[in-house]
């Protein structure tokens, strides 16, 4: 008998056993457990279905496995007993027939890792690699290859449905399969507010700080949410140091760049822009049809040509709107059982195809005067004062911003300025906003009111 | 062993704790019975099958201690012949307990008790919530049914409880419907997750009484405690899919119609489904009709008009009947809305006024 191979072992001791209880307790106890390992130290785990048979063993058998054991050799020193997972004792197959013709959930996609929150579907070979997301994803490189010393912390931002969370979740998913060993965790910031919480609310803080510094590696998604909780802001600071004291790496997403959160304390500010910030822009067409051909052929489809630039153009908008597309054709045509032609594509996406924004210049004239509470009538004027001229460039930048209004017609609208003015007074403003946290959230505050 | 109790109790105890007896796969004596023990504790009543275990206690006056073993099946058989008034007494010498009550009296042999297994208890018992029984048992019952019969993946065989910010969520799927029900908590700051299988789920609800539970879990095990006893339940040691990912956030039509009609056509209609139990669902906004249609080759088919209030495109999209009953059987409200996000799609199913259920049910080939 080979004392390594854990099978022929484990049926040697089995045999044993068999001779020495009953039948009955022999089936009941030992048909489903087996030899997990044999540490360096001697110590022999065996698995077992449960709590039930792992207190059993303990104070059953425990005497008399271990006699065996030791007959077998001196190197066992030990034995513990481990509940394994269910997987790995899985019963034989079985034909399911009960729901013939139902198609199933897609649940087996999302399958999330719990110890690390990291979602297996998100890696970087469906990652598509555009001008608009090569910077991040160069960053997004060199952190992994020197995790918290290239960029500590990688902060990545853009608008929403851009691929941030792709993007990070990636990097998590890299790293775990680049330093076997180390630990990632991925969280979206307000996991973390609502864990803090119900941590001071069953009066367990330490143990959530220091559940938060064993990572290697933290990703925290859609920081922006932060904003406004102070308390949590704090503990993100204090765990922000630790972490970085230590050099472990923390990547963090928002939807807008660091300056330009809202209601975040000025020193967590300071360092989260203290590593790398890149932003995620808007993608080009090349990188959006790139995109439809990967999903579609994720998905086991083969567009034309003509199809993929056509749901990759129709409608603009985040990546996961043209996601949302792509799943329809994709839907149709597994309906259908043949690929889409264009007219069909034509037909099927022409609810998703947007009504431009339709706004008169007047009604964003009105808003943004009254925001300011100045006259409207000023506007249009010649006036230089600056209580006018800062709502003027705020007005110059939503019409050209949020309703694609061309820089002459805005100039014209406006009582008749050159286009190189408005071109100005935009630029200016988009400066600005970066810098100015104030204008940044003005803008914010009358772009809802304008919906 | 000399006790005396009480024949009501007595037999409501055996009926609760034979369910935890395990009376099919008999190899060893021990688990297909149940132990009585007289001891400092008091009476106590104990049964496991090494998935699900029970502990209770009894009411009764105890001459003398000890402790012994009796077949499940044939205690059960017994108190249900019992008459409900009065006491019997149960007195054990050798290897034979008497039953005593009234002028009856009958003798059963007994079983080794050293083979019965001890129940074990979470150890670390942290994470601990407080619910009360009846709406424990009502969220056990009514979500089990959703989860796979089949243990080929043992996950969706169970029930997935996620304790957070103060709310219970259970969550049941088989991989064609999934229920999700939340319940709020009283006390906050617990959180944890945990799968129990679904059958085990069942016997529990069912062994439950209607006063306060303190449910107790760590990584392997789960406990529900009160007064009149504890029950412990193995958990299902695997990774829960994101569920949350499937549902889908827009819809592209919506139908919000009386439940009773919703019932009465379902009824209707299913008797000439075939036998795939197809039923397609039409959605007419132009009509402000939510139509269902049934066919069945060999029998007929027949069609049911709903007045339904519908906002969205029409669609035509087809389920397996007993799918969309059961999403009736988990809420009790009087309207129920269907949201349907497209052909190939899973229709959302929630009652109107009701947020604490989430149903989700996936559409057949067309």
């Amino acid at each position: 008998m080979d004392k390594r191979n854990l099978q022929e072992l484990w049926e040697y001791v089995l045999t044993q056993v068999e001779l020495s209880i009953s039948s009955a307790n022999f089936k009941t106890w030992f048909s489903n457990s087996f030899i997990v390992k044999i540490g360096e130290d001697g110590v022999v785990q065996i698995g077992v279905p449960s709590q039930f048979f792992k207190d059993w063993y303990v104070k059953k058998f425990n005497t008399l496995l271990l006699k065996i054991f030791r007959d077998v050799s001196y190197e066992f020193r030990n034995i513990e007993y481990v509940i394994v997972k269910d997987e790995r004792r899985k019963p034989p197959k079985e034909s399911r027939s009960s729901a013939a013709g139902a198609l199933s959930l897609p649940l087996d996609e999302f399958y999330i890792n719990k110890s690390d929150n990291l979602n297996p579907r998100y890696t970087f070979d469906t990652f598509v690699i555009g001008s608009f997301n090569a910077l991040a994803h160069t960053a997004a490189q060199a952190a992994l290859t020197r995790p918290g010393i290239a960029y500590n912390p990688l902060f990545i931002y853009g608008d929403t449905g851009r691929g941030k969370t792709h993007l990070i979740q990636a990097i998590g998913n890299q790293f775990k399969k680049s330093y076997p060993g180390r630990k990632a965790f991925y969280l979206t910031s307000e996991k973390f507010a609502v864990d803090y919480t119900d941590a001071l609310q069953a009066g367990t803080a330490n143990r959530f700080k220091d559940r938060y510094r064993q990572y290697d590696l933290l990703i925290m998604d859609d920081i922006q949410f932060l904003s406004g909780k102070d308390k949590t802001q704090e503990e993100l600071f204090h765990l922000f140091n630790a972490l970085r004291d230590t050099n472990k790496q923390i990547i963090f997403s928002s939807d807008r760049s660091p300056a330009a959160i809202p209601d975040i304390a000025e020193r967590l500010k300071g360092r989260l822009a203290s590593g790398m910030a890149v932003d995620i822009s808007e993608p080009d067409t090349e990188s959006r049809m790139e995109i439809v051909r990967k999903k579609a052929a994720a998905h086991g489809f083969l567009f034309s040509d003509e199809v993929i630039e056509h749901v990759a153009t129709v409608a603009p908008g985040s990546i996961r709107e043209l996601e949302g597309m792509i799943n329809y054709v994709v839907c149709q045509a597994q309906a259908k059982g043949t690929s889409p032609d264009i007219a069909e594509v034509r037909n099927a996406l022409r609810s998703f195809a947007k009504p431009a924004k339709n706004v008169s210049v007047k009604h964003v004239v009105g808003k943004v005067a009254e925001f300011y509470g100045i006259d409207e009538e000023s506007v249009y004027e010649k006036t230089r004062r600056r209580e006018v001229v800062r709502p003027r460039q705020v007005i110059m930048f939503l019409l050209r911003e949020d309703f694609n209004v061309s820089y002459p017609t805005i100039g014209t609208k406006l009582g008749g300025r050159d286009h190189t003015t408005v071109i100005h007074s935009c630029e200016k403003i988009k400066k600005d906003i970066v810098v100015d946290t104030d204008l940044a959230k003005e803008i914010q505050s009358i772009r809802s009111i304008l919906v | 062993m000399n006790i005396i109790i009480d024949k009501k109790i007595f037999s409501e105890a055996v009926h609760i704790a034979a369910r935890f007896a395990d009376k099919k796969n008999a190899s060893l004596p021990a688990l297909s019975s149940i132990l009585i023990i007289a001891g400092d504790d008091g009476i106590k009543m104990r049964a496991t099958n090494l998935e699900t275990g029970i502990d209770l206690k009894l009411a009764g006056e105890m001459k003398d201690e000890g402790v012994v073993a009796l077949p499940a099946l044939l205690l059960q058989q017994i108190a249900s012949s019992l008459s409900p008034n009065g006491t019997l007494s149960l007195e054990h010498t050798g290897d034979i307990v008497s039953i005593m009550s009234g002028s009856g009296k009958s003798s059963i042999k007994t079983v080794a008790y050293d083979d019965f297994p001890s129940i074990p208890f979470p150890e670390n018992p942290k994470n601990k919530i407080v619910l009360p029984g009846v709406l424990l048992k009502n969220l056990f019952t009514s979500i089990a049914s959703c989860a796979s019969p089949s243990t080929i993946r043992p996950e969706l065989a169970s029930i997935y409880l996620s304790i957070e910010g103060g709310v219970l969520t259970a969550v049941a799927t088989d991989s064609f419907r999934l229920a999700e029900k939340k319940v709020p908590l009283v006390q906050k700051g617990t959180q944890g997750k945990f799968l129990i299988p679904a059958k085990n789920a069942f016997d529990i609800a069912a062994a439950l009484p209607d006063e306060d539970i303190i449910i107790s879990f760590d990584e392997h095990q789960c406990a529900f405690v009160s007064p009149s006893g504890m029950l412990v339940s193995r958990l299902t040691n695997a990774v829960y899919p994101d569920y949350r990912q499937i549902i889908p956030k827009e819809s592209i039509v919506e139908a919000i119609v009386l439940r009773k009609d919703f019932e009465a056509a379902l009824r209707q209609t299913t008797i000439f489904s075939d036998s795939f139990q197809k039923v397609v669902l039409h959605f007419d906004p132009k009509k402000g009709q939510l139509a269902l249609f049934a066919k069945n080759t060999d029998i007929g088919e027949s069609s049911e008009a709903l007045t339904a209030k519908v906002s969205g495109n029409a669609l035509d999209i087809s389920f397996n009947h007993r799918y969309l009953s059961a999403a009736l059987a988990l809420t009790p409200a009087e309207s129920i809305t269907l949201m349907a996000a497209g052909p190939g799609r899973p229709l959302v199913i929630k009652g109107v006024g009701d947020t604490s259920l989430l149903y989700l049910v996936s559409p057949m080939n067309q």
